[in-house]
C-alpha cells in the first residue's frame, strides 16, 4: 500500500476495523493511483528540472551573444562615424576636383578655340606660301596642296587630295624620261630615319603639268614627325625656269669666252713650239731663251683659263661628279709619275707611304686626280731644293683622330706634307679663298694661279670629302684630305672639270 | 723626211687661218699630203671627194659646224662610216665630248692643251705609222 494512503487510513480509521473485500480492492486501486501519480510527478519534476537547466544554458548563451552583439554594434557605430567623416572629406575633395575640372574645362575650351584659330591661321599660311607645297600622309596620299602648287601643276586641290602623290607629281629628267617614284623623293622622306630635309639637286627634275607642259623645279622634302614617328612628308617646290635661263646664259658665256680666249693662245703655243723645235730653222741661245719665255707664259695663261673655267663650273654648279670604282693607290702613283721629273729636278726627297690593301672606292677619277695634282704640285713648287715631301694614303676608321680632327665616317685619308716655305700664320684663314696667294710664295714663285686650293676645296665640299692643313712658315705644310669610304657623292651636271 | 708618212693623206677642217697654217706646215713637214677646208661644208665636200686617211675636225666653224660634219659623214657611205676622225677644238665641254664620241669620233683633243708635236703623234698612232 502507498505510504501516504496508509498514513491517511491510519488517521481516519480504527485499527481493528475490518474492511470488506470490495473496499480492499478499492483501496488497492487508489494505492496504485497514488503510486502512478508519484511516478508521473517524479517524471514531470525531472523533465522540469532538465528544461530549466537547458533554459539557463540558453539564457547564458544568449547573454553572451547579446554582449558580443553589443560590442559589435559599438564598434560598428564607431566605424560608421569614421566612414561618415571620410565620406564627408571625400565629398569635399571631389567638390574641389569638380571645381578644378570646371576651370580646366573652361581653359580647355578657350585653348581649343585658340588652337582652332591658330590651325586656321597655319592652314592659311600654308595655303598661301608662294612656293608649291604638298603634304602627304604616311601612305603617300596627298593631304594638302596649296594654291601655288595647284597653280603650278594645273591640278586642283579637290582632284588631288586623297590620291597618291606620284599620280599628281610627274617628274622627268632633262631629256624627258620619267623618273620612277622611288628615286630621291617623298617616298624616301616617308621611309627615312633622319629628320632633316632632303634637298634635291637643282635643275635635274622637271614637273609635268596637267596639260603636259613642264617646268624645272627645285625641291625640298622633309619628313613630318610626330612624337618620334613619321606621319607623312612635306614637299616644297619652286619653279626655277628663270634661274635656269640665267645660269644657262652665264654658262654659255663662260664657255664661249674660254673658247675664244683659247684660240689665240693655241696659235701662240703651236708657233712658239715649232720655233723651239727648230721647225723654222735653228735659233741661237738668246732667241731660244726668249721664245721659251713666251711659250711658258702662254702655258700659264692656258692653265689660268682652264682654272677659271673650272671655278665658274664649280660656282654655277654645272659640273659633274661621276664616281666609279677607283684604286686610290694606283691613281696616286700615276700622279706622282707625272711629277717625277720636277721632283728629281729639285732634288726633293720624295717619300710615299701607301697602306697595304687600300680598298677601291667610288670616286670621280678626274676630280680626285685634280685634287692630288694640286696638292702635290704645291708641295713640290713650294719646297726648296733638297727638301722632303711625304705622301701617305691610309684608311681611317670612323671616330678616330687624324691630326686631332675627329673623322665622322670611315674614309680614306690622303696626307701630303712638305718641308717647304709654309703658309704665314696670319694668312692661313685665307688659303682656300679664290685667287689668294700667300705673300711669302708670291715673292718666290710667280706661276701659281691662286685657284688650285679653292678648286680642291670646292670639289671636296661638293663630293662629301674634307680638307684641312697645318702649316708653319719655313718649316712646312701638311694637307689632310679625306674621301668617304662609301665614295664620293654623285652629282649630275652638264660640264666636266678639266 | 719620214718616208713612212709618204702617201698618207689628212684633211684639216679648221676656220682659224693661223691655226690651219700651223697644222699644214707641221703635217707637211712630217710628210703627209694635206687637204684643207675652212668650214664644215667645205670639209664634208673635200672628205667625200678625196677620201683622206684621217680627218682633223674643228667644232665651232661657220656655214656648218664640226658636229654636223661628223653626223653627215657617219650617215654617209661605207668610207664615211669608218674614216678615223679626230676632233681638234678649243671647246672643252663634257657634253660635246660625249656627243662626238657617240657619233664615232676617235679622239677629242683640246687645242690649247695639246702640243702640236703630240697631235702629230696621235695621228700617227691612229694611222699605225711607226714612229
Amino acid at each position: 500500500m502507498h505510504r501516504v494512503l496508509e498514513r491517511q487510513l491510519k488517521r481516519c480509521l480504527d485499527k481493528n476495523v475490518s474492511v470488506s473485500s470490495e473496499w480492499t480492492a478499492l483501496l488497492e486501486l487508489i494505492s496504485d493511483t497514488y503510486t502512478h501519480f508519484d511516478e508521473d510527478r517524479t517524471l514531470l519534476n525531472r523533465s522540469l528540472d532538465l528544461s530549466s537547466k537547458e533554459f539557463l544554458d540558453n539564457n547564458r548563451r544568449l547573454e553572451a551573444t547579446r554582449v558580443k552583439v553589443e560590442d559589435q554594434a559599438k564598434s560598428l557605430a564607431l566605424e560608421v562615424t569614421k566612414r561618415t567623416k571620410d565620406l564627408n572629406d571625400r565629398i569635399a575633395e571631389l567638390e574641389d576636383v569638380r571645381k578644378a575640372m570646371t576651370n580646366l574645362l573652361e581653359d580647355f575650351e578657350q585653348e581649343q578655340k585658340a588652337l582652332a584659330e591658330a590651325k586656321a591661321k597655319d592652314e592659311a599660311i600654308l595655303v598661301s606660301i608662294a612656293d608649291g607645297c604638298i603634304a602627304v600622309n604616311e601612305s603617300g596620299e596627298i593631304i594638302l596642296m596649296n594654291q601655288m602648287a595647284q597653280k603650278m601643276l594645273g591640278f586642283t586641290s579637290q582632284e588631288s587630295i586623297g590620291r597618291k602623290w606620284y599620280e599628281i607629281l610627274h617628274r622627268e629628267d632633262e631629256s624627258g624620261h620619267p623618273i620612277p617614284p622611288d628615286q630621291g623623293s617623298i617616298l624616301a622622306a616617308i621611309s627615312t630615319t633622319s629628320t632633316s630635309p632632303i634637298p634635291t639637286k637643282i635643275g635635274i627634275y622637271y614637273y609635268v603639268r596637267k596639260d603636259n607642259t613642264r617646268f624645272p623645279v627645285a625641291i625640298t622634302i622633309a619628313p613630318v614627325m610626330l612624337e618620334d614617328k613619321i606621319i607623312g612628308a612635306i614637299e616644297v617646290f619652286r619653279d626655277i625656269t628663270k634661274e635656269r635661263n640665267v645660269d644657262k646664259a652665264k654658262t654659255e658665256f663662260v664657255s664661249l669666252a674660254s673658247h675664244q680666249l683659247r684660240t689665240p693662245l693655241s696659235t701662240i703655243s703651236w708657233y712658239t713650239e715649232m720655233l723651239l723645235t727648230g721647225d723654222a730653222g735653228s735659233l741661237n741661245e738668246k732667241q731660244k731663251k726668249y721664245i721659251d719665255e713666251v711659250y711658258r707664259s702662254n702655258r700659264r695663261m692656258v692653265e689660268l683659263i682652264n682654272a677659271l673655267l673650272n671655278v665658274s663650273r664649280l660656282e654655277l654648279g654645272t659640273f659633274t661628279i661621276d664616281p666609279e670604282p677607283t684604286d686610290i693607290t694606283n691613281l696616286m702613283q700615276s700622279v706622282i709619275d707625272e711629277y717625277k721629273f720636277r721632283i728629281d729636278e729639285k732634288n726633293i726627297q720624295f717619300l710615299p707611304s701607301f697602306e697595304k690593301d687600300i680598298p677601291s672606292i667610288q670616286a670621280d677619277q678626274k676630280l680626285l686626280r685634280m685634287i692630288v695634282q694640286n696638292l702635290l704640285s704645291n708641295a713640290i713648287n713650294y719646297t726648296p731644293e733638297k727638301g722632303t715631301v711625304h705622301c701617305t694614303v691610309q684608311v681611317i676608321k670612323r671616330d678616330s683622330l687624324v691630326d686631332n680632327h675627329r673623322v665622322n665616317e670611315d674614309c680614306i685619308a690622303i696626307i701630303i706634307s712638305d718641308t717647304g716655305y709654309g703658309i704665314p700664320q696670319n694668312q692661313q684663314d685665307k688659303i682656300f679663298n679664290k685667287l689668294f696667294r700667300a705673300d711669302n710664295v708670291r715673292e718666290k714663285n710667280n706661276e701659281g694661279t691662286g685657284l688650285g686650293l679653292y678648286i680642291v676645296k670646292s670639289i671636296l665640299d661638293h663630293s662629301g670629302g674634307t680638307i684641312w692643313f697645318r702649316s708653319e712658315e719655313n718649316k712646312g705644310t701638311t694637307f689632310y684630305v679625306t674621301v668617304p669610304l662609301v665614295g664620293m657623292k654623285k652629282k649630275e651636271g652638264t660640264k666636266v672639270l678639266n | 723626211m719620214p718616208i713612212a708618212n709618204k702617201g698618207k693623206t689628212i684633211l684639216l677642217v679648221e676656220d682659224e687661218v693661223t691655226l690651219l697654217s700651223a697644222l699644214r706646215d707641221k703635217f707637211s713637214r712630217e710628210g703627209f699630203t694635206i687637204f684643207e677646208a675652212k668650214n664644215g661644208q667645205e670639209g664634208l665636200n673635200s672628205a667625200f671627194a678625196n677620201h683622206p686617211d684621217l680627218i682633223l675636225l674643228d667644232i665651232i666653224m661657220p656655214v656648218m659646224d664640226g658636229m654636223t660634219v661628223l653626223k653627215k659623214l657617219r650617215a654617209g657611205d661605207q668610207w664615211g662610216k669608218t674614216v678615223p676622225v679626230i676632233i681638234l677644238t678649243n671647246l672643252n665641254e663634257g657634253k660635246k665630248v660625249s656627243e662626238s664620241l657617240a657619233y664615232g669620233t676617235d679622239e677629242y683633243l683640246v687645242k690649247s692643251d695639246w702640243k702640236i708635236e703630240d697631235i702629230v703623234k696621235k695621228v700617227k698612232e691612229k694611222l699605225k705609222i711607226e714612229m
